[in-house]
């Protein structure tokens, strides 16, 4: 294998696996923060991509302002969703959260696929770039600007996001709410307020994804369903919950598809992530980064 | 009621339909560390989750700095100033010690958080010397250090401190008893639950036993040391002879 390929395949898995880590991380968070396992995460991507389109193309905004936009909005619906739908479940709920909570983001799919589709109608709703213009990194190989800029949105993201996490007082309570909801609260933490605010900045995450990566994925109501499977996938491989995981889970995936598609061919990269995963529930079904020790960035 | 801190007046409570406590009274003033004794299952620790706000009291009335608290979530009992220490003692063991200390004080918006922590670190030099170890690595008695100190991180007007002894080898209780002693003489306010009896009382001012879900016996530390019943059920000694 020549080191021109090499670099190809590399550079090829880690633009995918930025957008991987960025819906990884979004339901990561819900999982460890509200104990929801979101099928709806696929529609807030869905969300991101028309509000990413809506402030490009009729706005008329710069590319960047744009992502900030689909950001802000996805922000803000996620609160709205998690005001409207989980608060009220969860005050009634004393059991069976975890099925009920799921079906609702089922549910929740549905309702969004379909207004999407009443509203816009089955149209395409794409750009051709956000940034035109391509940069070359070897001789052999020159990427477009609008990928590069795309993985460098998910990156400043991710980085971000980590530090919030980290180094604030409302990041740290967010960790404190996931490892022990009794000592969250003893410490006066108020649950409700980390919920909402948790679902909001998971659906940002996504709205993020599906507003920068327009030109490659036009903003369609059922375009979710592969950005949907693909972050379980990774979910799953990391091990439930652990943000950590999805990040190098995200990237690990993107990196091993973009071989799969050198060495198989186009259209095996899905058999050769599903095959891992299978392998993964087999062998180690708590995930690669799983383990017994309670926590968001830390499991 | 001028400076009494706490009053608990003819609380019922319990889970579902058990009720475990029944119409019991107690108040806690001032500076003042109150024992709350008894033997196991008496309602000891229903009785601080009712103060605490964990669970909601059936009946009677729960006064925190003299209002009423009996129906607040914890989180805002724990904005107006009570911290309760859990027996399970809740820690976030994937945090650094720093870390779990620095949400101790969440609730406080002003800039001495870090004389508090410094407080704290001095007070349990174990903890400073671990100060950026996971909770969760830390041995039985740093951990009770660690929850004592977070509690305190709060600058809390009144600290509920629930089986502190329990599970820990002798002298590490010795350890956490001299804690609290320490910050008796530091002026906070303390209501604590224990087994350990004789201990318990060489350290509080005054001591209340619980028997059953009521208060059966109220008292000076001194008095209870020397009441018949005391020594005969909890420490041991004499009885009818």
């Amino acid at each position: 294998m020549q080191i021109a390929a090499m670099w190809d395949l590399f550079v090829t898995g880690i633009l995918r696996g930025g957008l991987y880590a960025l819906m990884a991380v979004g339901l990561a968070l819900l999982l460890g923060v509200m104990n929801i396992s979101s099928f709806m995460h696929g529609e807030l991507y869905m969300i991101g991509a028309y509000m990413g389109w809506f402030a490009f193309v009729t706005l008329g905004l710069n590319p960047i302002l744009a992502i900030l936009f689909a950001a802000v909005g996805s922000f803000i619906v996620g609160m709205v969703i998690e005001r409207g739908f989980f608060y009220p479940l969860r005050r009634r709920s004393k059991e069976g959260w975890l099925l009920n909570a799921y079906l609702v983001t089922v549910g929740l799919s549905f309702v969004l696929q379909n207004a999407a589709l009443a509203i816009f109608r089955p149209i395409y709703r794409g750009i051709r770039t956000y940034w035109t213009g391509s940069i070359r990194i070897s001789p052999a190989m020159s990427i477009s600007a609008d990928r590069v800029m795309g993985f460098l949105v998910a990156v400043v993201t991710i980085v971000a996001f980590w530090l919030f996490m980290r180094g604030t007082k409302i990041g740290r309570a967010i960790r404190a709410v996931a490892q022990d909801e009794r000592g969250a609260m003893l410490v006066g933490i108020e649950l409700d307020r980390i919920h909402t605010l948790s679902f909001g900045l998971s659906s940002m995450l996504a709205g993020i994804a599906g507003a920068s990566l327009l030109s490659i994925n036009p903003a369609y109501p059922s375009m979710g369903l592969l950005p949907l499977a693909k972050s379980w996938l990774v979910v799953i491989l990391a091990g439930l919950g652990n943000i950590r995981g999805a990040i190098i889970g995200g990237f690990i995936v993107g990196i091993a598809e973009a071989a799969s598609y050198y060495f198989l061919g186009a259209g095996w990269q899905d058999v050769t992530s599903v095959t891992m995963l299978i392998i993964i529930l087999l062998f180690k079904p708590s995930g690669l980064f799983g383990t017994e020790v309670k926590g968001i960035l830390e499991r | 009621m001028e400076g009494k801190v706490l009053e608990v007046s003819n609380v019922n409570s319990g889970y579902g339909h058990l009720q475990v406590l029944w119409e019991v009274s107690l108040k806690v003033s001032e500076g003042e560390f109150l024992a709350l004794l008894g033997p196991n299952g008496a309602g000891k620790t229903t009785l601080l989750r009712t103060v605490a706000g964990v669970l909601q009291p059936w009946a009677g009335e729960v006064r925190f700095m003299g209002e009423p608290i009996g129906n607040l979530p914890v989180h805002q009992i724990t904005r107006m100033g009570l911290s309760f220490i859990t027996e399970d003692l809740n820690l976030f063991e994937a945090m650094t010690v720093r870390e779990n200390l620095l949400l101790g004080a969440y609730i406080r918006r002003d800039k001495r958080v870090k004389d508090s922590l410094d407080y704290v670190l001095h007070l349990f030099p174990v903890l400073a010397e671990r100060r950026n170890q996971l909770a969760g690595t830390l041995s039985g008695g740093e951990r009770k250090m660690l929850a004592l100190g977070r509690g305190l991180m709060s600058e809390p007007r009144l600290l509920l401190v629930d089986e502190p002894s329990l599970g820990l080898a002798p002298k590490l209780v010795q350890s956490v008893f001299e804690a609290l002693l320490e910050l008796k003489r530091r002026g906070v306010t303390i209501l604590l639950v224990e087994q350990n009896v004789s201990a318990s009382l060489q350290i509080a001012d005054r001591g209340c036993v619980l028997e059953q879900g009521r208060i059966v016996l109220e008292g000076k530390s001194v008095d209870l040391l020397g009441n018949e019943h005391v020594k005969e059920a909890y420490l041991g000694i004499g009885g009818a002879s």
